[in-house]
């Protein structure tokens, strides 16, 4: 049997902070106030769902005005998907009504946290009025029998 | 009216219109239909509501400060709107002094537009447009030019505030719901819900804009869903999913 080290109560306390550190990230990601548009990486935001099934876990997105062929879908890492199209054409504030802001966009962007284990490898994609379709089948690491 | 709610009146309020409500709710059906509908018949704002409930919020338009919830009319039609999601806990006193100043107006009817939405929604060939109405009268109007009756379930957000007030003060009311996105802006569902509108009054719009610049006003309508989305959690919308208990 391997032995184990002794974990010390600085490790406890280190480990402690990391989990508060990714717990606040996590929670960041998805209160925090900001806009849906980015004048620097001219990107746009689009709006997404996430759906968990016994077998897999389905992230949506919605893609409108965007051209199918230039759909990237990128695991980052083992739990984050990155995910990019770009716009038929360049929009600007001003196609908005919006005169006060500058910038123009080509691209709608965002990042992902997959909420459970799946193998990113095994990802299927498909894309439908607009809507892309991300489809990870869960990793089950682990099962409890019922005796 | 409640004194925490105002609805100043800017222009002559005709009566015996038909009132329709277009709020934000699932796939901003609602809202994309009410825009459109605006521009369509060219309504222009007769009156908007004041009160310290809503945010502290106005919206610009050239330049120049407008409520978030407005009402456009013509002769024959009151259009309520809101540009901004409405906080979940004043949906109550905010609705129901649009209802009472609609009855005090002598509105013929009350239609609220909106969504049902449905699981897989991009594969939907067609969109189905369901309806519940005030009483059995309007029920059998409905169900008589076609359009099929929710039967059972439940119904959360500001038309169901629509239904449940008018049946109580006596004014004839429909909600039409046309299946539709949960989270994403559906101006697909927002043309159906317009074509059955059409059914049900002399309320006829061409819907061809609508469908042409569907991808734009999805796109221009992300903010307003987000914010949508997250009054929707708070007032539990996902109810309407809930299997029903029968109780007779």
């Amino acid at each position: 049997m391997a032995s184990r080290r002794k974990r010390s109560i600085f490790d406890i306390i280190g480990e402690y902070f990391e989990d508060l550190e990714e717990q606040a990230e996590r929670l960041g990601e998805t209160l925090m106030e900001r806009p849906s548009w980015n004048c620097r990486s001219c990107t746009l935001e689009p709006l997404r769902e996430i759906m968990v099934t016994p077998t897999e876990v389905i992230v949506t997105v919605d893609l409108p005005y965007t051209e199918e062929n230039t759909i990237q879908v990128k695991p980052i890492d083992k739990n984050i998907i990155e995910i990019s199209a770009k716009m038929k054409r360049k929009i600007r504030f001003d196609d908005f009504g919006i005169t006060h802001y500058k910038g123009e966009f080509q691209t709608l962007h965002c990042r992902t946290r997959i909420p459970l284990p799946v193998y990113m490898d095994k990802m299927e994609i498909r894309f439908k009025k607009g809507i892309l379709e991300v489809r990870l089948p869960r990793r089950h690491e682990y099962a409890i029998s019922i005796e | 009216m409640s004194e925490e709610v105002k609805i100043i009146e800017k222009k002559e309020v005709p009566s015996g219109a038909i009132m329709l409500y277009g709020f934000p709710d699932v796939g901003l059906v609602g809202v994309i239909a009410a825009s459109h509908l605006i521009s369509e018949l060219n309504l222009t704002e007769i009156a908007y509501m004041d009160s310290k409930l809503l945010p502290p919020l106005i919206v610009l338009h050239e330049g120049l400060p407008h409520s978030s919830i407005r009402i456009f009319g013509n002769h024959d039609v009151l259009l309520a709107v809101s540009e901004t999601a409405i906080p979940a806990d004043t949906i109550y006193p905010i609705m129901d002094a649009l209802i009472d100043w609609g009855k005090n107006k002598n509105v013929g009817m009350m239609v609220s537009l909106s969504g049902i939405p449905i699981q897989d929604r991009q594969d939907a060939q067609e969109l189905k447009v369901f309806a519940a109405a005030s009483t059995k009268e309007m029920l059998k109007m409905v169900q008589d030019k076609g359009i099929e009756v929710l039967n059972e379930g439940y119904m959360v957000g500001p038309q169901a505030i629509v239904l449940q007030r008018c049946a109580r003060i006596g004014v004839p009311a429909v909600t039409l719901l046309a299946q539709c996105f949960l989270n994403y802006p559906d101006p697909e569902a927002a043309a159906e819900t317009i074509k059955k509108l059409a059914v049900i009054t002399e309320i006829k719009v061409d819907v061809s804009k609508l469908r042409e610049k569907g991808e734009e006003i999805r796109l221009r309508a992300r903010d307003v869903m987000k914010r949508t989305q997250q009054e929707m959690t708070k007032m539990k919308k996902t109810q309407e999913y809930d299997i029903p208990v029968y109780v007779s």
